[in-house]
């Protein structure tokens, strides 16, 4: 494999990854927000962190590159933080954040719903406070859920093509991830090439899988 | 301890819950059938609840007041909380779990220190196990165990036997009278079991559809219940429409059906004429073969209809010109022969027949 692959394999399993690690706290929160309150506009929220799943991903990922372009907050950033987003490895985190958190938001919200709250509701009888309850009850008890869902986002992620090309393009060591370079290669009728990619992105899928079925199985036992 | 619950209100979905009332016992008893507002009334008091109204006091501190926007949230009321499932955290030990809102220093109790409570509950070989490896009994006790080491001013337990069979209810009844009498924690014990509450109650509050029946000493109201509905709830077993026939120097003479019931008038409201007559199972003698003249005014000829064991206990249906239930010892039952169809004379003396108007 040419080092120029490598990099491509080490962004995109990097970038994914990190995606993952920025939407779980978000997703961790509007999980919770979802599983055990009811407030005004929850079902209008529900929906819009639901669009990116159910919308074509170019469609979303043109949303994003009118969102963060130079002339939304992507010019306000360039001008006052001194980094632009667009076209950048930034853009692609955005993408693939924006695309893998809603699928983390459902599989965590069933994990919530599948605690018993009078766990929770006894935790606090005991003179717990919510934030010692969230920790100590709900995640441990939602932890198989959270796990899987992580494995969802970070799966999505790994496999993103459509926002990533719209707000990030293709730009070759900069924002080509796996999938754009497999879709590149077989446009060039490089086949040997697209195939190997394709054999890399079917590895570092099993082992996420795998890694995931780990932990949740220690856990278990 | 002195709990006020007053102007609640909570609507459910088949009734509203409305409670007024003081408690003051050690152990009070909420008695009422499946269904009755019990687990919600603990739920407010917990504090883990809304109310459309609601005025919450213990001792001098008030807990929930709707009308003044008061809401003491449930980690702050230092109320320990035993819910019919128990809620112990299955990925916790059993020690993790006892420690769980344990209370040291300011505001904790000096009796209620984990070697005592362990002690007492007799869970000291239970401590490093995990909770899926125990039995019902024992989670029973680490349940009650977690709640008491947060140092609660009142304790609450939600039918904390009703999920045990009959042996080991019996087993636990005198660990929850250890805590009454050791730890001296006031409880609020929610039932539909007559022993458990004449074993640990001192007063009760029995709830009907929402409603408090009647409240107060449990003996006084397992003698004399005051509607047809406290009897219900009550499980007395024999309650009669009945009519008064005549009233002397205290003690009123009572139709029921073809059969006369000798009754104490204990204050019925003058010129009353219709009356339940209530009697307790337990308070029914039977007799074989002759009468022997005794103290009681009321024998009762009849027909067994049927026998069924009850717990320890034997329960003989009779026909006495009316239903009558009797609850005797297995070797009454077996010493005297007793088999349906058997002739045979149902005694109850006339302070054990109660009167309720109707």
């Amino acid at each position: 494999m040419s080092a120029e692959e490598w990099q491509i394999i080490g962004f995109t399993a990097w970038v994914a990854a990190l995606s993952t690690i920025v939407i779980l706290p978000f997703g961790l929160g509007a999980a919770w927000l979802l599983a055990r309150h009811d407030w005004p506009g929850k079902t209008l929220f529900e929906t819009v962190i639901t669009l990116p799943l159910v919308m074509p991903p170019v469609a979303t990922g043109l949303l994003l590159l009118t969102f963060f372009g130079n002339n939304g907050i992507g010019g306000f950033v360039h001008k006052h933080l001194g980094f632009r987003i667009i076209f950048t490895w930034r853009a692609v985190l955005l993408a693939l954040a924006v695309m893998s958190f809603p699928l983390l938001v459902r599989s965590v919200r069933t994990a919530f719903e599948g605690v018993n709250p009078r766990l929770e509701q006894i935790a606090r009888t005991l003179g717990a406070g919510d934030l010692r309850v969230f920790f100590t009850i709900s995640v441990p008890l939602a932890f198989r859920g959270i796990v899987s869902g992580m494995l969802l986002a970070y799966a999505r992620a790994l496999g993103e093509f459509g926002a990533t090309v719209m707000v990030a393009g293709n730009i070759p060591g900069k924002t080509t991830t796996i999938s754009l370079a497999i879709f590149e290669s077989v446009q060039d009728f490089q086949d040997t090439e697209a195939y190997r990619l394709l054999g890399v992105s079917t590895v570092l899928a099993f082992i996420a899988v795998w890694a995931g079925e780990w932990v949740i199985r220690r856990r278990k036992s | 301890m002195a709990l006020l619950l007053k102007n609640i209100s909570v609507p459910l979905a088949s009734f509203t819950l409305e409670v007024d009332v003081e408690i003051r016992g050690r152990v009070t008893a909420i008695f009422g059938p499946s269904g009755a507002g019990k687990t919600t009334l603990l739920d407010l008091v917990a504090g883990l609840r809304p109310a459309q109204s609601a005025f919450i006091q213990m001792d001098d501190r008030i807990l929930m007041d709707t009308s003044q926007r008061i809401f003491v949230p449930s980690r702050r009321r230092g109320i320990g909380y035993v819910p019919q499932d128990l809620a112990l955290f299955p990925h916790l030990s059993v020690r993790q779990n006892l420690l769980y809102g344990q209370k040291s220093g300011d505001g904790a109790n000096p009796s209620l220190t984990l070697d005592r409570v362990v002690e007492v509950l007799e869970i000291r070989s239970l401590v490093e196990r995990r909770i899926t490896d125990l039995s019902g009994g024992e989670k029973q006790r680490v349940a009650i165990a977690r709640a008491l080491l947060s140092s609660p001013r009142l304790l609450l337990l939600d039918e904390p036997l009703a999920s045990l069979d009959l042996p080991l209810r019996a087993r636990i009844i005198p660990y929850l009278a250890r805590i009454r009498d050791e730890f001296r924690v006031p409880m609020l014990y929610v039932t539909h079991d007559r022993f458990e509450t004449l074993a640990l109650a001192d007063e009760m509050v029995v709830l009907v559809n929402g409603k408090v029946a009647q409240s107060g000493p449990v003996q006084e109201l397992f003698n004399r219940p005051a509607s047809p509905d406290v009897a219900g709830a009550l499980a007395v077993e024999t309650v009669l429409k009945g009519t008064i026939e005549h009233v002397e120097n205290g003690l009123a003479t009572v139709a029921v059906g073809p059969a006369m019931l000798a009754a104490v008038d204990h204050g019925l409201p003058p010129g009353a004429h219709d009356v339940y007559a209530c009697i307790r199972a337990e308070n029914v003698v039977i007799l074989k073969g002759a009468g022997v003249s005794n103290s009681a005014r009321n024998h009762l000829p009849g027909t067994i209809h049927s026998l069924s064991h009850d717990g320890r206990l034997m329960r003989v249906e009779l026909d006495c010109g009316f239903p009558l239930t009797a609850l005797l010892t297995r070797q009454s039952c077996e010493d005297m022969n007793l088999a349906p169809g058997d002739r045979v004379t149902a005694q109850v003396k006339a302070q054990h027949v109660h009167l309720i108007a109707r």
